[in-house]
């Protein structure tokens, strides 16, 4: 009857990245399995795969209040001009100046009852990016989000339930995946509160998990990423900034970029808004978005981020009423405030986070520079020997439920005024254009390389610095 | 409700609930020895419910049938199949499992009115009749990628030296834009020298054998099988599949047992039951899933909760020159048309998010018997999922408001693995179905699940 699970001492062996502790130490492996691999004779010995095991630890601040608010509900955003897609596009109920009805989730942290009743309607695509550090044994402090189920404006026929699920969390327990069949959702009007101990840095992804071919694709979606133990040394690399916990600087890097991927199936989305069902295996990606957008609009600027309330979350901007303040000039990106412009000064090494929740492949280019990938679905790219896997790219096949981890370094700015150009863009056109003339559009951003010195420090993930 | 009273009451709760147990122990030992029964090993039971289902070789003959196969939209689907000697149809064709540096020898006897052929992809040397095989040709065309068994009662014996270990497919060449999307294929298995518990010949590829599961992932397009069916043209320009399987089952048949009685034609589950992973226990291993893709388009499998760590694909182990590991992990496995991947995986309780369910009596919890730290919804404010026991906690159960169903057993739980192309997570129509699966883990045994 008794579970008491022992966990081995273990050696910490001095790097604070290293809190993951293998199981068998390569002796007690060996008394294990010595047997089989001497009846073997020739195979390769490597220790065996314990996994990396985690030490529980009681978090000091369980019972503290959320550290992020977000709401579920329906809204809606806007696409670039293009020829009509049937029917279906631009929607014909859709209130000016927007064209494509969606679900979404939106930050609400902060705000008073009142501002988050508000609320209701006004979701944005992509989700709100938000990141966590890693889990630290020796300030152990669990990250709580709570999440609202505003209800559905347009259909208050679905009352539907909502969750929060962290895709690729390890280890994660049926209460906290928001998987509704394998434990509970949210219904309309209620809370539920979900923690985390995120162990294992990298990109991950977070949707509603509720009817999720439907509340996926409707736009629940957003990049959610964890920061390694090992920032804040700067003995490695001089920003003290990492993607993971290397122990010799090779993910550092001086500015960092999410690029969400996402699509629009036209028909879908206006089904949604007309109380029609589509059928699902008719499936196209009309548009595909970075970060909640299509080209020319991914490279508009954010919308006003307040940087200082930005600690986990992008903090957009609201009016006193709880409303998205729109980009500068853009008032039809009210409900798509990421952008997707990457901005960096010569010789800077840039992170870019790519997650992707559309349903097709995607296949990122980047033109003139080599990206080095050095993760992927949130693991580092090494062997469990500790070889090295990275590798040189210029191009991400990237299909649904994966994450990308990827530094370029910026190369000499070619002289004269203004930046140079380098364009990031889906190498499958069909998903690199808006449908109209010029070819171009879609998920598609550009990079900006400007003199050193030039661009700010960056004060929260995709901030232009200028 | 605050922690510290939730903490308590849940306590006085669940010392209630480890009395019952033992209770429920006591009388099953009582009756068992009775009956002078010896009671089957949870692991045995459970190989034969979840699983691989292995037809052992290395001598297989596999005949060519025509059925019938349910689909969760309550649909039915003609197919063509492989069965195993005189068997009756089954889709998919067996599991072909042979040993490293068997000389396997697959019979194909053919019934179908066209000539069929098998391709061993992955196999070097193969030999039809004895002789190198080889494509087939009419006048300069090519009609097979190999020797085919003539129709209606025509006969090929191919033979090969299994010499790597790993998974693979084996599938018709022969018109096989038709003849696989009908259904012949199915998954071959060579275990590696080492040990029928390894996936390679490395240390590090060393799995629980009773948590070793298949991920076949299909597809159909029921115009296709209809024109079939009917002696009709199908026009491959028009193919576009409505109904994406595991297995050969789509949810929720997906996670019925091995063999249910309501699924005559489809023998394979696909449920991953196991144990969480003990890591005090030296002898404990992790899972295996053997992930195949006969379909058309590269499909993203995920599994909730767990980074699959990939060890091979297509048969060969995942390293260096030298051996050095070249595996890695993945929370979407992303499997192209023809491949296989090997993924070892393992579920860890890592927060101790266990309760104190377990506490022998007198011990005091401490730090390793973690609550859920949020203050629980009122079950009247929380949506119930079919298969949530009540608690959050491994092993434990609640009482569900009146009218709400649950299949859970005894506080086991369900970690859904999906396609996460959603759009394919339908059945022509019947959203929320097909390509899903569950990962169940059980709580430390004993448990009210087995005894």
């Amino acid at each position: 009857m008794s579970h008491l699970p022992s966990i081995p001492a273990q050696d910490p062996k001095g790097d604070k990245g290293m809190i993951e502790n293998t199981t068998r130490s390569r002796r007690e492996f060996l008394k294990v399995a010595g047997g089989v691999v001497a009846a073997a004779g020739a195979i390769a010995y490597v220790p065996a795969w314990g996994g990396k095991v985690l030490r529980p630890e009681a978090a000091v601040a369980a019972d503290g209040a959320p550290d992020l608010y977000l709401a579920g509900t329906d809204g809606w955003m806007s696409l670039p001009p293009g020829p009509p897609i049937g029917f279906f596009w631009p929607d014909d109920i859709a209130p000016e100046p927007f064209n494509t009805y969606i679900f979404g989730f939106r930050n609400i942290t902060g705000m008073t009852p009142t501002q988050k009743a508000n609320q209701k309607n006004k979701a944005q695509h992509s989700a709100p990016l938000f990141w966590l550090d890693q889990f630290d044994p020796n300030n152990p402090v669990d990250f709580r989000v709570q999440v609202t189920n505003l209800g559905l404006a347009l259909r208050p026929d679905l009352f539907d339930a909502h969750t929060l699920h962290w895709h690729g969390f390890r280890n994660v327990i049926p209460f906290f995946d928001g998987e509704p069949s394998g434990s509970v959702s949210v219904p309309t009007g209620r809370d539920f509160t979900y923690v985390y101990r995120p162990r294992d840095p990298g990109t991950y992804m977070y949707h509603c998990h509720v009817e999720d071919v439907e509340h996926v694709h409707m736009g629940m979606t957003g990049l959610v990423f964890v920061r390694p133990l090992q920032d804040g040394n700067t003995s490695f690399y001089s920003s003290g900034k990492y993607m993971y916990n290397d122990g010799d600087g090779s993910t550092g890097f001086d500015r960092e970029f999410a690029m969400f991927l996402s699509e629009v199936w036209a028909e879908s989305h206006w089904a949604d808004s007309h109380i029609q069902l589509p059928e699902w295996s008719d499936y196209r990606a009309d548009f595909s978005l970075l970060n909640g957008r299509s080209y020319p609009d991914t490279i508009a600027p954010n919308a006003p981020i307040d940087a200082g309330a930005s600690q986990h979350a992008l903090a957009v901007g609201t009016d006193p009423n709880g409303e998205l303040v729109a980009p500068d000039g853009r008032p039809d990106l009210q409900y798509q405030p990421h952008s997707s412009l990457v901005t960096c000064n010569a010789g800077e090494r840039v992170a870019l986070r790519f997650a992707n929740l559309g349903f097709r492949e995607q296949a990122m280019t980047l033109a003139g520079l080599q990206m080095r990938v050095v993760g992927r679905d949130a693991t580092h790219m090494r062997g469990r020997d500790g070889t090295d896997t990275s590798y040189e790219t210029d191009t991400i096949n990237i299909g649904p439920g994966e994450s990308y981890d990827v530094i370029f370094t910026a190369p000499a700015h070619s002289g004269g005024t203004g930046p140079d150009t380098y364009m990031l863009y889906n190498r499958n056109y069909t998903r690199s254009g808006n449908l109209d003339d010029s070819g171009f559009g879609g998920q598609q951003t550009e990079i900006h390389v400007y003199p050193t010195g030039s661009v700010a420090a960056q004060q929260y993930p995709n901030d232009w610095g200028i | 409700m605050t922690r510290d009273t939730y903490t308590m009451e849940r306590n006085i709760h669940m010392r209630a609930g480890y009395a019952l147990l033992v209770v429920l122990a006591l009388v099953l030992a009582t009756v068992l020895s009775v009956n002078g029964a010896t009671p089957a090993s949870a692991q045995t039971l459970a190989a034969d419910r979840v699983g691989i289902v292995c037809t052992d070789g290395p001598s297989f003959t596999l005949t060519t049938k025509t059925g019938y196969i349910s689909l969760p939209d309550a649909n039915t689907m003609f197919m063509w199949g492989f069965s195993s000697g005189s068997d009756s149809f089954q889709h998919p064709g067996p599991v072909l499992c042979v040993n490293q540096g068997d000389t396997v020898t697959v019979v194909l006897n053919n019934t179908l009115p066209e000539p069929v052929s098998i391709m061993f992809p992955g196999q070097e040397n193969v030999l039809a009749n004895g002789v190198p095989a080889q494509p087939e040709f009419d006048g300069g065309a090519l009609t097979s990628l190999t020797n085919t068994a003539a129709a209606n009662g025509g006969t090929v014996t191919y033979s090969f030296v299994a010499s790597e270990p790993g998974t693979y497919l084996y599938e018709s060449g022969t018109d096989p834009e038709t003849q696989v999307r009908m259904g012949l294929f199915g998954a071959l298995i060579v275990r590696p020298t080492v040990g029928s518990n390894f996936a390679y010949n490395r240390a590090d590829s060393q799995f629980d054998p009773s948590e070793e599961f298949m991920v076949l992932l299909s597809e159909i397009d029921p115009f296709q099988h209809q024109a079939v069916e009917q002696g009709k043209p199908f026009n491959m320009n028009t193919y576009h599949p409505r109904y994406w399987l595991i297995n050969g089952r789509g949810f929720p048949d997906s996670i019925a047992d091995n063999f249910a009685s309501w699924l005559p034609t489809q023998p394979y589950g696909a449920l991953a039951q196991i144990q969480e992973f003990d890591p005090a226990n030296l002898a404990d291993m992790p899972g295996m899933a053997r992930y195949l893709n006969v379909g058309t388009e590269d499909f993203p499998f995920h599994p909730h909760g767990n980074n699959g760590l990939v060890v091979g694909r297509d048969g060969r182990p995942l390293e260096g020159p030298t051996g050095q590991d070249l595996s890695f992990e993945k929370f979407a496995i992303n499997i192209g048309p023809g491949q296989t991947w090997d993924v070892i995986f393992k579920w860890f309780d890592a927060e101790s998010y266990n309760g104190d369910e377990f506490l022998p009596d007198g011990v005091t919890p401490n730090s390793d018997y973690n609550p859920v730290p949020v203050t629980i919804p009122d079950m009247a404010n929380q949506v119930i999922g079919v298969f949530y026991s009540g608690s959050p906690y491994l092993g434990k159960s609640e009482v569900l408001p009146t009218g709400t169903p649950t299949l859970n057993q005894c506080g086991e739980y369900y970690i859904i693995s999906h396609n996460h192309a959603l759009f394919q997570i339908t059945s022509w129509g019947a959203n929320m179905t097909g390509p899903i699966t569950y990962m169940r883990i059980d709580p430390p045994l004993p448990n009210t699940c087995t005894p």
